[in-house]
């Protein structure tokens, strides 16, 4: 049964909210009672936009151009991916590295008065005549959308004229979401409408989709590949590293699933309704607790919960004892954490792993999703604080100095400042995920944590640039409601 | 007049005033714009120059009014508002700069009004109105040092003879921009100058107020500067000269020196012996490794600039043969086009090399892949390596966007620099 056609809108998601300061007790409470309503910031800095996400999913793409209907400073954030594509191929041993080709048609003064159709189709000419690319991914941009030019008629005339070439116009204006994980949904809604297009393929009984963001590294992939291997899965690694072959082929697996939490699930939901593919849709596999769930969630979606305890089993055995060893390293130590929806969640499961303490935590958005993990970490510490905020550098050291946690987990620029020890979760070049990844992540924390020097003596010299009264004040002064 | 263009270096005209202002000690900008354009154009020009990033306030940092839909409809004036009480209550800044994104130009937010009701009360809050599709990170240098011109630098201030201003070094959109403006204020230094380079030594917003005190401003690039440059001669009647490209080792370094010297009308005594002094230093390093590193028949992809620069050093001092030289910023005007070709042609023994005039990436390639004659070193950026991957030929990061390597203080230009850039040629190959 298909639901209602969903916008790629992530706020249009119900009970979803995206601004709030609570604690882990209070949050629960008011989700049940259905009292979080969509709130607001009168005072916010920067956010990442959802073109970037669009963008940074699918340049790896290896037989296709990316055209940024935007003018050149839409392309700047691009910058991300393209050195995750460019260590990405060092990483498989690409000896000849190579560069995304992204083209952007640059909308000046003339456009936003006369439109900017003709730039676009000039774009689209390049690409053909340079690459002649299997798919020309175009991007909208708050310029494009807000002038009024239709991306999606120019791009089904500019198929007529190139017919070896698949347009695909991706809805990613930065101002349509302050979520910037509704860009891989843009990505994914386009993927669907203009390359699978409903059409069944034959069916290939041990491939299963693996959805993949820019920011997971070499080594990781391969840790799940290992792990999906295991229980008899072949694996479709999708969008990373992939070809128009391999996204055409995505209809043909007996099962989904995704190494984020905000990747791809709705796309998998979709592919459900429109293909019948099962999917499990859990956490991220980073820490024992969390790569458990996910091994079981595709395990028992492929049938194999009995093999999958198994390994389970075995890979405990293998690696209890070592992460036994890290535990008397770090447990007791009070942290704080700030990251994306998919890692500040399956962060805060790891450092139970090493019987840590979680004080405070920032994520992007609350929903069903974060009512079960938080429910989950009720459970297992005391009261702690939650800020719903996608980064706010200025509400994250008003809390820390606050707080003043033992370490910092996350983007480190901040709270290094303030000379906490800091570390992140979020490698896209070295491991993170499943069970080898977590003694990586494991002893960075741990020798991060024993040797601080650095950020100690940092805060020594440098200072944050917001005033000593703000550190005085209430952090969630500006939300409103 | 934005030209559309594969793999582009550098963002909007919003990046290169976030540029500047990042280089600036403790001023805040504030964005009147979409949510994701703070970060975008610090990632477009800071992002890409040696992974150092303005330590005040960058990317998410920046206060921000992120328009959404309801502002893009009903306009955002409250947002940006509210936005500048936020900054100006929690940052810390001398001042705040008000810039609109392409979302605010579009639906025509006044932003002037909005920011009046703060200098009002006091506040340095200054509008720039100027959205991002208005162009590219160059003429963002060029729009900033106008605002600056216009709205903040001071008019009846104590004339200083012995103050220079240096000018054409745009930050972040050069990586090496901290190091050339440090080398640089070295050797003035010892003529007995005192140098504003606005982005170094945590100069802020006083030390541009009061610039106005310079004897002169010297202009280090071939054609940027030229409309701020005028219009600061005509509001505070201070002169300028122009450099007409990045000095890299003694030759250039040294005419750079004489340059300044006439200008000022220095001690020539004083001036000669800086000169001989600094020479010396240079050449006593390079007689230490000769036929070390071995003989090269390149290509340099940059900015104008650093183009002249590096062609005209590895030409004129270091004896390797030019082939091609691609300037891959855009550049209008012919005049500009001109003086850039001149300086690169007018070289002292080497045959001149071609010269091209290409910011698009497929054009760039296209260009080092047709080259008739052979190339065996190629000085670009990050961008390029691909081509000289391609080509299996010698490869120099030296030039923006790189992302392959950290900088802080490292330069190629001047005297010293000159010798950090012999190191990195040798490749025992």
């Amino acid at each position: 049964m298909a639901s209602k056609q969903y916008s790629g809108v992530r706020e249009s998601h119900p009970g979803r909210v995206n601004d709030l300061g609570t604690t882990g007790r209070e949050v629960k409470e008011n989700y049940e009672k259905g009292c979080l309503k969509r709130a607001d910031r009168t005072f916010a800095q920067g956010l990442q936009c959802q073109q970037i996400n669009s963008m940074a999913a699918l340049m790896s793409l290896e037989d296709s151009v990316f055209i940024s209907h935007s003018p050149q400073g839409c392309v700047g954030c691009a910058i991300m991916a393209v050195d995750m594509y460019r260590v990405g191929q060092a990483h498989r041993g690409i000896k000849n590295i190579k560069n995304p080709r992204i083209i952007v048609t640059n909308i000046d003064q003339k456009s936003v008065v006369f439109g900017g159709e003709n730039k676009l189709r000039e774009a689209v000419k390049k690409a053909v005549d340079r690459y002649n690319p299997k798919i020309a991914f175009i991007y909208a941009s708050c310029a494009s959308g807000i002038i009024g030019d239709d991306i999606d008629a120019i791009a089904a005339d500019l198929g007529y004229e190139y017919p070896d070439t698949l347009m695909v116009p991706i809805h990613c204006e930065g101002f349509k979401s302050k979520i910037c994980a509704s860009g891989f949904d843009a990505a994914f809604i386009a993927i669907n409408k203009y390359i699978l297009k409903k059409e069944k393929v034959p069916k290939e009984d041990d491939l299963v989709n693996l959805f993949a963001p820019t920011t997971v590294s070499y080594a990781d992939q391969k840790e799940m590949e290992r792990m999906l291997s295991l229980i008899g899965a072949r694996v479709n690694y999708i969008p990373f590293y992939s070809s128009l072959d391999k996204i055409k082929k995505i209809p043909a697996a007996k099962a989904s699933t995704s190494i984020c939490k905000v990747f791809a699930d709705e796309f998998m939901k979709t592919l459900w309704e429109d293909y019948g593919i099962p999917y499990s849709h859990t956490v991220m596999p980073i820490g024992i607790r969390n790569t458990d769930i996910w091994y079981r969630g595709i395990a028992k979606v492929l049938g194999k919960e009995a093999e999958v305890e198994e390994i389970i089993k075995k890979e405990h055995e293998r690696i209890e004892p070592l992460v036994q060893k890290l535990r008397e390293r770090l447990s007791g130590k009070r942290v704080f954490i700030c990251g994306g929806t998919g890692r500040s969640f399956a962060a805060a499961a790891l450092i139970d792993d090493f019987g840590m303490e979680l004080v405070g935590l920032e994520t992007p958005t609350y929903d069903e999703d974060a009512q079960v993990d938080i429910e989950y970490l009720n459970g297992i510490h005391k009261d702690f604080v939650v800020d719903i905020a996608n980064m706010q550098p200025f509400e994250q050291v008003n809390l820390i100095k606050r707080l003043q946690p033992d370490a910092f987990i996350g983007v480190p620029e901040w709270a290094a400042k303030l000379g906490i020890p800091t570390t992140h979760v979020l490698d896209g070049k070295r491991p993170t995920m499943g069970y080898d990844g977590l003694l990586f992540l494991g002893n960075k924390i741990a020798d991060q944590l024993q040797n601080p020097g650095f950020n100690k003596k940092l805060a020594e010299h440098v200072r944050l640039p917001y005033k000593d009264s703000w550190y005085e004040e209430d952090p969630f002064k500006y939300i409103t409601r | 007049m934005s030209q559309i263009m594969e793999n582009p270096k550098g963002g909007c005209v919003l990046a290169g005033i976030n540029a500047v202002l990042g280089a600036i000690d403790r001023v805040c900008p504030v964005y009147h714009s979409g949510p994701g354009c703070c970060m975008q154009t610090t990632a477009a020009d800071q992002g890409q120059s040696g992974h150092k990033n303005s330590c005040f306030v960058s990317s998410v940092s920046i206060p921000s009014s992120n328009m959404l839909e309801k502002e893009v409809v009903f306009g955002g004036t409250d947002k940006l508002r509210s936005t500048i009480k936020g900054a100006i209550d929690i940052i810390d800044a001398d001042a705040y700069f008000v810039l609109t994104g392409c979302t605010a130009g579009i639906i025509g937010d006044d932003i002037v009004s909005v920011t009046e009701e703060f200098t009002q009360e006091g506040y340095k809050v200054y509008p720039i109105e100027t959205p991002g599709f208005a162009g590219d990170s160059n003429l963002g240098y060029e729009i900033i040092w106008n605002t600056l011109i216009d709205k903040v630098i001071k008019k009846d201030v104590q004339k200083d003879d012995r103050l220079v201003n240096i000018f054409g070094i745009v930050p972040y959109h050069d990586p090496f921009w901290s190091g050339t403006l440090e080398e640089i204020e070295r050797i003035l230094t010892q003529l007995g100058l005192r140098v504003n380079t606005f982005f170094t030594k945590h100069q802020g917003i006083k030390d541009i107020e009061n610039c106005s005190a310079a004897a002169l401003n010297i202009i280090i690039n071939p054609w940027l500067f030229k409309g701020p440059a005028k219009r600061f001669e005509d509001k505070f009647g201070v002169k300028s000269i122009r450099v007409p490209g990045l000095f890299v080792g003694a030759t250039d370094t040294t005419a750079f020196v004489r340059q300044v010297s006439d200008a000022l009308d220095l001690d020539r005594e004083l001036t000669e012996s800086v000169i001989k002094k600094e020479e010396d230093y240079v050449y006593s390093y390079l007689a230490q490794a000769i036929g070390v590193v071995s003989w090269k028949r390149y290509a340099v992809v940059a900015d104008a600039s650093n183009a002249v620069g590096i062609t005209r050093y590895l030409a004129n001092d270091f004896s390797f043969t030019p082939v091609l030289v691609i300037i891959s910023e855009p550049i209008f005007r012919p005049e500009d086009k001109k003086r850039i070709i001149n300086e690169i042609s007018r070289l002292e023994y080497a045959r001149p090399p071609k010269v091209i005039f290409a910011t698009d990436q497929y054009e760039i390639n296209e260009a080092i892949r047709n080259e008739e004659e052979e190339i065996t070193l190629l000085i670009g950026s990050s961008n390029e390596r691909e081509v000289a991957l391609e080509k299996d030929i010698q490869f120099i990061l030296g030039a923006f966007p790189v992302n392959e390597r950290l900088i802080f203080n490292r330069t190629y230009a001047g005297y010293r620099g000159s010798l950090t850039f012999t190191e990195d040629l040798y490749d025992n190959l």
